[in-house]
C-alpha cells in the first residue's frame, strides 16, 4: 500500500515513468521504501531544495500513521 | 470542431480506434452511433460498426475533474474516508476534502494539507495544457488559520509598539508569513520583515518611531 503510493505519485512526476522502481524493506515497526528513477528524473522527484521528496515523506507518514506504521522514504542514487 | 467516421467489427473496438487515433479517452468523446455492425453468421452479412466521434468541447469542468481525479488517486492510499468537491475560487482551483475530522489530512501546522497541495499542483501542471493553481483544503483549514495567524499578527504589533522593541513570531511557512505581513499591513505604527533561513524563517514586527512615522512608504516588506 505504502509502496504503491509511492510508485504512483513518482510516475506522474517524472518523464521516464516505466524506470520508476520502488522496492518496501518490512521491518516490525518501520517499513524503508526505496525509490529508484531515471537519472534524469531525479531532479524531479527531489525538488527545488528537496521540497517535492519532503512533501512525499509528509505524505507517506499520515498513509503510514493509520496503519499504525513507520515508513521511511529513501531516494536512492 | 473535426468530426470523424470510424469503422470496427463492433461499436466497442470502432471507439478504441477512435481513443487511440486522436489521443483522448472515451469520456472526451463526442460519440454518435451510427450502425451497430453485426458478425452475421459464418461470416455472411457481417456489418461493420460506424460510428462519429469528435473531440468534446473541453469547457471549464475538465481542469476540475482533472485535478479532483489526481487528489482522490492520491487519498486512495490513505485508508480514511474522504470525498473531494472541486470548484472554480476566482482563477484558482479549489479542491475541498470531506473527511471524519481526525485532522490526519492537515497534519502538524497544516503540513499534509500542504504537502497534497504541492503534490497535485506539480502532477497537474506537469500533464495540463493550461496552468492552474490548485488549493486543496479540508475542514475550512485554510480560513481558520488565516484566522487564526491574524489574531498573533495583532498581538505582535500590540507588544512591539507597548516595549518599543521588535517582536518576532515563531518559524512560519511563506504562506504564513505572508498572511502576518497582510494583516498588519495597514498598520502605520508598525513595519514587518521577514528574517531567518529556510524553515526557521520568521516575521519580525518593528515599532515605528512617531518621527519616522511619515516613512512607512519606504520600508521595504519582503516576504
Amino acid at each position: 500500500m505504502l509502496k504503491e503510493l509511492i510508485e504512483m505519485i513518482a510516475k506522474a512526476l517524472v518523464d521516464y515513468p516505466e524506470q520508476v522502481e520502488v522496492s518496501e524493506l518490512e521491518g516490525e515497526q518501520t517499513s524503508v521504501i526505496e525509490l529508484r528513477v531515471a537519472k534524469e528524473d531525479l531532479g524531479k522527484v527531489i525538488g527545488k531544495q528537496g521540497r517535492t521528496a519532503r512533501a512525499m515523506r509528509t505524505i507517506l507518514s499520515a498513509a503510514s500513521t493509520k496503519i499504525r506504521k513507520r515508513a521511511v522514504l529513501e531516494i536512492i542514487e | 470542431m473535426s468530426t470523424m467516421e470510424i469503422e470496427g467489427k463492433s461499436v466497442e473496438e470502432a471507439i478504441e480506434t477512435a481513443c487511440q487515433r486522436l489521443d483522448l479517452t472515451a469520456d472526451q468523446l463526442e460519440i454518435e452511433i451510427v450502425s451497430q455492425g453485426s458478425s452475421g453468421i459464418f461470416g455472411i452479412g457481417t456489418r461493420q460498426a460506424k460510428i462519429l466521434v469528435s473531440p468534446k468541447e473541453s469547457g471549464d469542468d475538465t481542469p476540475l475533474a482533472e485535478a479532483r481525479e489526481i487528489l482522490e488517486t492520491i487519498l486512495a492510499y490513505i485508508q480514511v474516508p474522504t470525498t473531494v468537491q472541486a470548484t472554480w475560487a476566482e482563477d484558482r482551483i479549489k479542491l475541498d476534502i470531506s473527511s471524519n475530522g481526525s485532522g490526519l489530512l492537515i497534519g502538524k501546522r497544516g503540513q499534509t494539507l500542504q504537502s497534497l497541495q504541492f503534490i497535485v499542483n506539480k502532477i497537474y501542471n506537469r500533464r495540463a495544457s493550461k496552468k492552474a493553481h490548485i488549493v486543496v483544503d479540508t475542514e475550512n483549514y485554510r480560513e481558520r488559520r488565516r484566522k487564526a495567524l491574524t489574531e498573533v499578527a495583532l498581538n505582535l504589533g500590540n507588544r512591539a509598539k507597548k516595549s518599543g522593541k521588535p517582536a518576532a513570531s515563531s518559524p512560519l511557512s511563506s504562506y504564513d508569513r505572508r498572511i502576518i505581513h497582510l494583516a498588519l499591513k495597514d498598520d502605520r505604527k508598525v513595519r514587518t520583515k521577514s528574517k531567518g533561513d529556510g524553515a526557521l524563517r520568521k516575521v519580525v514586527v518593528f515599532p515605528v518611531r512617531k518621527e519616522h512615522a511619515g516613512g512607512k512608504q519606504t520600508t521595504s516588506r519582503n516576504s
